[in-house]
């Protein structure tokens, strides 16, 4: 296969994969932190601190990969 | 205090506001022409020395009676201004512009300064700051921070003239065909990095317009530390506008900032315990600035400069100096490089040493590059994202489908912009928090041993 053609299928494919594993843990993280909250409501500032850096790390994945793409976008020719 | 003497308040603060500027504008001329960066510093020196000698004269002037000394100061300054300024211009070399720039400086900023004290900020107001204690260390601390990162922009800015000014000296010896061809290239290089995913700034429409101008393509050239400086300006006018007169019962204004300033200290400080007093000036100037840089790209015809990875990378590669910096201080040099082999404790924990040490340095080095990354991966993929919904609706208005097109695509538009507006202050928070998370597990635990301390290790 074409070095461009790969880069083309593969760099969006890539995202799309990396978006899966960290939506999967947004979501997990979501759901713990909702389900804290349900439970006890008083520490809701703590918890929504440590819930975004969470996401913050959890989205870097998908970030990674997208900064990898724009890296590697203009050799797709 | 203040009553007694307000001229020369005003005149201290403009002089070393002066001297400020001066440095800068020197430090950003020097790399491509130390002569005129010199002649900016003499200018600003013999203005200083015009504003000393002033002062003195005026006083013993006004202290009445014929004092000896005043017929030494008026001599002095004639003999050190008129005369420097004199033998400056005919010693030949030193051009006329900048020396006028650094002679012109003081009076310029002694102007702004009078205009300030005409609209109501006062010495006085300045001096006696009655602020609630947060608010008042954060504005005395942040200043310095936000000078020091605007001094780095600075930095970046002289290096980054440096390569323009090889290519033109190169361009200039070179065959006019050879210039042309690298003209062509970097300009065709330079468009396919940045012209295609950016919606145009202000800049680079003046760019547009004024092709031929050295000074607009050379902004136009450094545009993201262009547009760092106007955020870096913003932050210290807002910080500035409200810690003016500070009062026990706060204004509006200085309410709302207090409210930011103290939440964002209370949010770290969950994390960070009672240190939070030593480092909240920087990562609070960290988290202002980002937040400050990343709004402006909403603004049309601005642009957020942490799209560019070059200012975010900067910004990392601070608070990773910091971390590492608090972290020798507060463990001492063994202590430290205990922390970095994982605290080897028992047998297993000396054997995995070959093993920990490796991944924790590259635990470390990757911190800033995360950090780098996020943050330019976030605000440039917002900023994609619009410019890919602008650029379909200009399609579609090209295809005289204006009708059909611009009323959805603009709502489609305002909302990501709403969603931009999200991101910037989430990934702003981020970029703060994580700091403060990087610096907690640096310092000792055992200072608030009482928390879970144990949850990062």
């Amino acid at each position: 296969m074409l070095f461009p053609a790969a880069l083309g299928l593969g760099l969006p494919l890539g995202i799309g994969l990396a978006a899966i594993g960290s939506g999967i843990g947004i979501g997990f993280l979501g759901k713990g932190a909702m389900e804290a909250m349900g439970r006890q409501p008083e520490i809701l500032p703590k918890l929504q601190v440590a819930m975004i850096i969470g996401f913050g790390f959890a989205e870097a994945l998908t970030i990674y990969a997208f900064v990898t793409m724009f890296f590697l976008q203009g050799r797709i020719g | 205090m203040d009553q007694a003497r307000p001229g020369r308040d005003i005149l201290d603060r403009a002089l070393r506001a002066s001297w400020i500027a001066a440095l800068a504008l020197a430090a950003a001329v020097a790399p491509g022409r130390p002569l005129d960066a010199a002649a900016i510093l003499a200018g600003q020196l013999l203005a200083f020395l015009h504003f000393i000698f002033l002062r003195k004269i005026v006083k013993l002037f006004t202290e009445g009676g014929r004092d000896p000394r005043l017929a030494l100061a008026i001599g002095a300054k004639v003999v050190l201004v008129y005369g420097g300024l004199a033998g400056l211009i005919t010693l030949g070399g030193v051009r006329y512009v900048p020396l006028c720039v650094g002679f012109a400086l003081p009076f310029l900023t002694l102007f702004l300064k009078s205009i300030m004290l005409a609209l109501g900020a006062g010495p006085a107001s300045l001096t006696a700051r009655r602020a609630t204690e947060t608010a008042r260390s954060f504005g005395n601390a942040a200043k310095p921070a936000v000078f020091l990162l605007l001094l780095g922009a600075a930095t970046l800015l002289a290096f980054s003239a440096l390569p323009g000014a090889a290519l033109a000296d190169e361009a200039a010896h070179g065959a006019p065909a050879a210039q042309e061809a690298t003209a062509a290239h970097g300009d065709a290089t330079h468009h396919a990095e940045e012209g295609a995913a950016e919606l145009p700034n202000w800049l680079v429409i003046l760019h547009d317009f004024n092709p031929g101008n050295p000074l607009v393509s050379w902004l136009e050239k450094n545009q993201v530390i262009v547009f760092a400086w106007i955020a870096g300006l913003l932050f210290l006018l807002v910080s500035w506008l409200a810690m003016r007169k500070p009062k026990m019962v706060p204004g509006p204004f200085q309410n709302g900032v207090e409210w930011m300033v103290e939440s964002m200290e209370e949010v770290c400080g969950g994390l960070l315990g009672p240190q939070i007093d030593k480092h909240f000036p920087l990562i609070g100037a960290l988290f202002f600035y980002i937040l400050t840089i990343n709004m402006l790209g909403i603004i049309p015809g601005m642009k957020s400069a942490t799209s560019s990875l070059d200012l975010t990378l900067a910004l990392a590669l601070i608070t990773f100096l910091y971390v590492q910096f608090w972290g020798i201080r507060n463990l001492g040099i063994l202590g430290y490089l205990d922390h970095l082999a994982g605290s080897p404790r028992d047998a297993i924990g000396w054997a995995m040493l070959p093993v920990m040490l490796p991944v924790h340095i590259l635990g470390e080095l990757a911190k800033p590059v995360s950090l780098s990354c996020r943050l330019f991966g976030n605000i440039f993929g917002e900023d994609t994202l619009i410019v890919v919904f602008v650029g379909a609706t200009a399609l579609l208005i090209k295809a005289s489908l204006v009708a059909l097109a611009v009323p959805p695509m603009a709502g489609i538009t305002a909302l990501f912009m709403m969603l931009q507006t999200l991101t910037s202050i989430v990934q702003a928070l981020i970029f703060s928090l994580l700091a403060t998370v990087y610096l907690y597990m640096m310092l000792p635990h055992e200072a608030h041993a009482h928390e879970e301390a144990h949850e990062t290790h």
